[in-house]
């Protein structure tokens, strides 16, 4: 049985008390993409992380990893020695010194590559003798990204894995995520408020927001079909009403108009011409700007 | 695995309380003499409640066998036994700890289950150890003050205060399970150890069942007879909440 | 490989970056017919891409005629013919440009303008779904 995804949710939801963190969201992760996940802080991203893995339990709707259910304690186990998981804390423990957690980590891993682990303690300079609280934050998340790219993950899971991290600490570790994913079949999910990391590296996105999918789909089909036009008129800009598919935001200053639109800008423009505008003008749009516009728009 | 991590986060606790506890049991052998000369004293103390529980203590202490049960079993293990117990039972591997190296460990290829029972498995034995090494002092060293203790003696002890603890134990783990931070369960568990023992005071020496009386062994001092009816009881109640508490931990969302 | 630098936030697919700087490496003569590119592994992890994208690039190119990818050998160019039949496609298109853009300056457009007016161009004559082979 070979499933088309190597992570799928539907309409998966999590109330923790009085609060919903997930809201029914669905995702579609294909294998060896890398899927980034935007979203403000608390929109939702770790707790569908931990769902996942197993770690809390959904509240409703259906997750799968590899096809199985993280919600069976048997099942979980499986999904766990098949991915990697890095929190945002980089969480360690402190007490041991490098070595030993690398040790401790490999014995839970039959298939662990100890090509990868001498390689990385090399390339990261990572002192097996340091004990690892007196690491920097960099040198947590060189190590804890070796500690989930040894155990031959199909499946790697990080939460904001270059945050607080200085930039050539973060291209060292996206160097090492792009290299790991063009040797091994593996699949990179994380998350991430670097939109310029999730620019670089992914090929799938998905923006969620107050605990559902805003947007998703392949980061080349984004930057294709969106658009921002711009319309500048002699006196005030109509309040105009659009009805091409996909106008997604319309703001009106002064003398302007601008649109964003998610579906191309060809039918907009049409309609737009029939405005009689002064100048009109298209640009294409950043991710962080469809992120914003995403995020804003929900308000 | 598991084990090697549960040792590495109890390891202090448990060489102070070893330590600790075997101090003690040393230094009881070694009061006994001072403790001796003291005893006829204490038949010209007054009446009253406190004066009748005095000249209790004296008798026993007549003997040194008397001596050892009344200070060690009774009093110091006990005392010092329950808090040691409950430390144990506390931190670790549980919720209570450090959130971040939770998820780590939580991320991991093993069950739930797999986790606890490393944990709690350390922990008794741990326990067992704590009960057995004091117990064996008083065979080792009473001859040092030409006093005898038998072997049989100290293993009986030994084990009535290792299932005895283990409640507290398993009390405080279970607590663990439930309550957030590492200080939390402790407290808990201690009030429940202090009212349990106000309880046992105040019902004299009725409550044949109390814990403190299985934990000093009070049966078989008086008796020579083994007390397997508290014993068992004593096994089931830490049965039960460790049972208990692996559902609960099954159950919490890191 | 100093000749491809894409710039991921410009809201630009990164391959078809890639596409237009290899072929404007070419046609510069900064690649030359028959010589080999960078595999698609090792140009990913020096430019910090996915290496997905490296190799759609890559695909696109050799249907395009600009490469050749030969198997278990790499990414090569393609020989003589058929790069320069793109070069002076692009030659003549590069003519045109020019021609109109010194017309424009003439007229006192500024350069910034220049470039607007060929993006509002391109997006109201492309085809319905925007993909550009």
């Amino acid at each position: 049985m070979a499933d088309p995804f190597v992570i799928e949710t539907v309409e998966l939801r999590k109330r923790y008390g009085g609060v919903e963190a997930l809201r029914g969201l669905d995702l579609q992760v294909p294998p060896g993409s890398i899927f980034g996940f935007l979203g403000r802080n608390g929109a939702g991203k770790t707790t569908a992380m931990k769902i996942l893995l197993g770690m809390t339990r959904a509240s409703g709707g259906d997750a799968r990893v590899f096809g199985l259910a993280p919600g069976s304690p048997r099942e979980s186990v499986d999904i766990r020695r098949r991915a990697a998981f890095v929190s945002e804390d980089k969480g360690l423990y402190d007490s041991m010194h490098v070595g030993a957690m690398v040790r401790f980590t490999a014995s839970f891993f039959p298939h662990w590559r100890a090509d990868l682990e001498r390689k990385y303690l090399r390339a990261f300079e990572l002192p097996p003798d340091a004990s690892i609280g007196t690491l920097s934050r960099g040198m947590r998340t060189k190590l804890s990204l070796l500690l989930a790219l040894c155990r031959g993950a199909e499946l790697l899971l990080l939460d904001e894995p270059t945050s607080g991290l200085d930039p050539a600490v973060t291209e060292q570790v996206l160097q090492a995520l792009v290299a790991y994913v063009a040797d091994e079949a593996t699949t990179v999910f994380f998350s991430s408020h670097q939109i310029a990391d999730v620019d670089q590296i992914a090929d799938r996105v998905a923006i969620i927001e107050r605990g559902r999918t805003a947007v998703t789909g392949a980061l080349d089909d984004l930057r294709r079909d969106y658009r921002r036009i711009q319309l500048v008129f002699d006196d005030a800009a109509p309040d105009a009403v659009f009805h091409a598919p996909g106008v997604a935001r319309v703001r009106r200053s002064g003398r302007v108009l601008t649109l964003l639109s998610s579906a191309g800008a060809e039918q907009v423009v049409d309609e737009a011409r029939a405005l009689a505008p002064a100048s009109m003008d298209v640009f294409p749009v950043s991710l962080k700007e469809i992120f914003l516009e995403t995020v804003n728009a929900e308000e | 695995m598991f084990w090697y991590k549960s040792w590495l986060d109890t390891r202090w606790r448990f060489l102070i309380a070893l330590v600790v506890l075997t101090c003690s049991a040393v230094l009881t052998v070694f009061a006994y003499p001072k403790v001796v000369a003291l005893l006829p004293a204490a038949a010209n103390v007054g009446s009253g409640a406190l004066g009748r529980r005095i000249r209790e203590i004296a008798e026993l202490e007549r003997s040194y066998r008397g001596y050892v049960w009344v200070q060690a079993f009774r009093q110091t293990l006990t005392q010092l036994g329950v808090l040691f117990a409950v430390l144990l039972g506390t931190g670790g591997l549980l919720p209570s700890g450090s959130k971040d190296t939770a998820l780590f460990t939580m991320s991991l290829p093993a069950s739930r289950n797999e986790l606890l029972g490393a944990r709690v498995a350390t922990g008794l034995a741990q326990l067992a150890v704590l009960a057995w090494a004091p117990a064996l002092v008083f065979p080792l060293l009473s001859p040092a003050i030409g006093q005898t203790f038998t072997v049989g003696s100290a293993l009986v002890h030994g084990a009535c205060l290792f299932v005895a603890w283990a409640v507290f134990f398993s009390l405080a783990l279970l607590l663990s399970t439930s309550v957030r931070g590492a200080w939390g369960p402790a407290l808990i568990a201690l009030c429940a150890a202090f009212v349990l023992a106000a309880v046992d005071q105040a019902a004299g020496g009725v409550a044949a069942y109390s814990i403190f009386a299985v934990m000093s062994g009070e049966n078989y001092f008086r008796t020579g007879a083994l007390p397997w009816a508290g014993l068992l009881l004593s096994a089931a109640a830490s049965a039960a909440m460790l049972y208990a508490g692996s559902r609960r931990f099954a159950r919490h969302d890191f | 490989m100093l000749l491809l630098r894409p710039s991921p936030s410009s809201g630009v697919p990164i391959y078809l970056q890639l596409i237009e700087q290899v072929k404007h490496a070419i046609d510069t003569g900064a690649l030359r017919p028959g010589e080999q590119l960078p595999g698609i592994r090792p140009l990913a992890e020096e430019l910090v891409i996915n290496p997905n994208t490296v190799a759609r690039a890559y695909r696109e190119l050799e249907h395009d005629g600009v490469i050749e990818l030969r198997h278990g050998a790499g990414a090569f160019v393609s020989p003589q013919a058929r790069a320069k039949k793109l070069t002076d496609r692009l030659r003549a298109g590069q003519a045109t440009v020019a021609a109109a853009v010194e017309r424009l300056r003439a007229r006192g457009v500024t350069d910034a303008e220049i470039r607007r007016l060929f993006e509002a161009e391109l997006a109201g004559l492309s085809r319905v779904g925007g993909h550009r082979g």
